[in-house]
């Protein structure tokens, strides 16, 4: 506490002069100018999302998979018989958790010299009748059924794709319990999902007691965040506002880009997608301002492109109708508009216009046929929807 | 004698006489010490002071009515069943400056006019009182509160407002019903929710008694379980019941909200009906019934 109060003394007679600034305004006195933070000019926009498109998935998500997987992969080896042949990894329903998994699994199989078979699915089937055909059909044309089957490891990358909320929609996962169950024990199988629908599966087919461990990512910390984002920082010359005056009080940051990133990964919940989000809407361009024919020089005339202190927009009023839609998006990840209708139980025409609502907002975002929750929206989202009565996560 | 007896006759009149116009006297006496000097001002104040609790009233009313609303769904409840305790407090405060603007209120004459005032109340407006006791004592008991779903005599709905003496329900026709809070002395009642944000909602579903049962049962669990509706963290049960005509199949689920009941059940049959006929599942035929001499 002590050390608080003396952090406190010392910061006021840093300010005082910028305090007492405040406090005697006068509109005769000459102040100093206030920045002028506007819009990226297009050249400049249009490179920074080019950098943030091409930005890899992050190290730090793919270092904690492989070390899951490869302690689950020894401990199965060690006693086929007894130890679990598979492990879950979960992700927030806004991360492409199907990516990460297989970046990593070929990295890994490849390293071992394991024989790997990925799930071809990249989409859920347009009919969802067709989705246990779909995987019944990969699975045992590729793994034989005989006894003499070779060792293998077996992804589903994204699990949200094998089933869709709906009376048939649920007959691939039952399938692939039977599976999980009394199939191959040459089989190891590695299976990637979001953490809504995991949830929402588990509670309708208990199917976390077919598995073995299931590991969540980790959120991703300051630090990984930061040196995950300095590439671009540094191809842009990007400069950090000042952490805000609490931060510098309480927490005594002086460093404005390691303040900025521990908010980062803070207001983001440790989530790459929602942090990248945020981090291209915190950016603002600097406009050095002339005043009275004399250019004013301070010290950001060179680097000119800014990135403000981070933060989350502010979500609309949502009626109970968008309420169960965006539930149902969370829960599948991505969703066609026939898909979504067909998991709500409503009428295409009825669930188009939420729709149309929705994404004016900016809550949805819509690519080809497929919606998504806008990542920048995810944190508060789920917070409105698991305290609305929404099966969100155990905890 | 006959003179003695005449003088002790009148000597008796002459004291009940007296006796009755101490009393009455007494009785003057007691309520112009109850009753304080009341005057113009006072009577304007006091107005005022019932004016300003009515409105309050109102704006409490309307606040934690739009805020109740607004909030998650879980607090919603809670906030609503805040209100009559709120209610009960700007009433009891308003009574407690009135009477101490009107009456001289020391110890013994707010026993008197307790008496007074409960001797009046018990005759003349004995189903009031009653259902203004019955409502204080419901606040402890709660066999209801606001945002309940509950079922008075014939009567069902949600409660929309828990007011000194009744309490109203809104019924799935739209309908305000004023229920008096003396129904809880004598009626039963029956609350879905008692505070809960879920109600259990049971469907039920025929067919003869020759159908598939182990079908029926895994149609009926899925339709529950991928409702948009349904609150997955609550139980969902398939129980049956055999009768003469056929087989009943009760499905007992709860939606996320109470209050989307009607919906919900909609939402199950809708489903159900359409796997149902998919495939190809016999309802009772009560044709054979209806002939049968025994029925």
């Amino acid at each position: 506490m002590a050390n608080k109060v003396s952090k406190f003394r010392e910061w006021i007679s840093q300010q005082r002069n910028f305090l007492f600034a405040r406090y005697t305004k006068d509109a005769k006195e000459t102040q100093e100018p206030e920045r002028s933070l506007i819009a990226l000019p297009a050249p400049i926009r249009k490179k920074l999302v080019r950098l943030i498109e091409e930005i890899p998935s992050n190290p730090a998500d793919k270092e904690a998979i492989a070390s899951v997987i490869e302690e689950s992969y020894k401990n199965w080896r060690e006693d086929p018989h007894n130890a679990d042949n598979s492990v879950v990894v979960l992700s927030s329903p806004v991360t492409a958790v199907s990516r990460i998994l297989s970046e990593t699994l070929e990295e890994w199989t490849a390293q071992k010299q394991l024989p790997l078979k990925l799930l071809s699915l990249t989409a859920r089937p347009y009919a969802v009748e067709t989705i246990k055909s779909k995987i019944e059909h990969e699975l045992k044309s590729k793994v034989g059924d005989d006894g003499d089957e070779p060792l293998e490891i077996v992804a589903i990358p994204n699990l949200s794709w094998c089933f869709l909320r709906s009376l048939d929609g649920l007959s691939g996962i039952e399938y692939l319990q039977s599976l999980l169950c009394s199939g191959s024990k040459n089989r190891f199988w590695i299976i990637g999902a979001g953490q809504v629908g995991w949830e929402y599966l588990h509670s309708v087919c208990a199917i976390e007691a077919y598995c073995g461990e299931v590991f969540v990512l980790p959120p991703i910390e300051p630090e990984k965040m930061q040196s995950w984002f300095d590439p671009i920082v540094d191809e842009l010359g990007i400069t950090f506002d000042e952490p805000r005056i609490d931060k510098q009080i309480f927490e005594g940051e002086t460093d404005n880009k390691e303040g900025y990133f521990k908010h980062l990964a803070d207001i983001s919940e440790g989530v790459g997608t929602v942090a990248v989000q945020v981090f291209l809407k915190s950016i603002c361009y600097e406009e050095a301002e002339e005043m009275e024919g004399i250019k004013i020089e301070h010290k950001h005339t060179k680097q000119n492109i800014v990135a403000q202190t981070p933060r989350l927009p502010e979500l609309p009023d949502f009626e109970s109708a968008d309420q169960y839609l965006l539930y149902s998006l969370l829960m599948h990840g991505d969703l066609t508009v026939s898909a979504l209708s067909e998991s709500l139980g409503d009428m295409e025409s009825e669930v188009q216009a939420r729709i149309q609502i929705l994404r004016r907002e900016g809550i949805i975002e819509q690519k080809g046929q497929v919606l998504k929750i806008n990542p920048i929206h995810y944190p508060k989202v789920r917070r409105e929807l698991a305290a609305n009565n929404f099966i969100i996560n155990r905890n | 004698m006959e003179g003695v007896s005449r003088m002790l006759q009148f000597n008796y009149q002459y004291y009940l006489a007296q006796s009755a116009g101490d009393a009455a006297k007494e009785t003057a006496e007691q309520t112009k010490r109850i009753v304080s000097k009341i005057t113009t001002d006072k009577i304007i104040q006091g107005l005022i002071i019932l004016l300003a609790a009515y409105i309050i009233l109102r704006v409490v009313d309307r606040l934690v009515n739009w805020l109740s609303e607004r909030i998650a769904k879980e607090w919603r409840l809670r906030v609503k069943q805040f209100l009559p305790f709120l209610r009960m407090v700007i009433l009891a405060f308003t009574t407690a400056i009135l009477a101490n603007m009107f009456l001289n209120l020391s110890q013994e004459n707010i026993l008197a006019v307790t008496g007074t005032v409960a001797v009046a109340l018990g005759f003349a407006f004995k189903d009031y009182a009653s259902s203004i006791i019955a409502g204080i004592v419901g606040l402890f008991e709660a066999p209801y509160g606001v945002g309940d779903r509950i079922k008075i005599g014939d009567y069902y709905g949600e409660v929309v407002s828990y007011g000194l003496r009744a309490v109203r329900i809104k019924t799935p026709t739209d309908n305000m019903i004023t229920v008096p809070h003396n129904k809880i002395w004598t009626e039963a009642i029956s609350n879905s929710n008692a505070g809960a944000l879920e109600a259990q909602v049971v469907t039920k579903f025929y067919f003869a008694h020759d159908v598939e049962v182990n079908l029926v049962r895994k149609i009926l669990y899925r339709v529950a379980q991928t409702s948009k509706y349904t609150a997955l963290k609550l139980p969902i049960v398939v129980v049956m019941v055999e009768e003469p005509w056929g087989t009943v199949f009760k499905l007992k689920a709860y939606p996320l909200d109470a209050r989307d009941e009607f919906i919900y059940q909609t939402d199950l049959i809708t489903r159900a009906k359409q796997a149902f006929i998919r495939h190809k599942v016999d309802y009772p035929d009560l044709t054979a019934f209806n002939e049968s001499p025994e029925k």
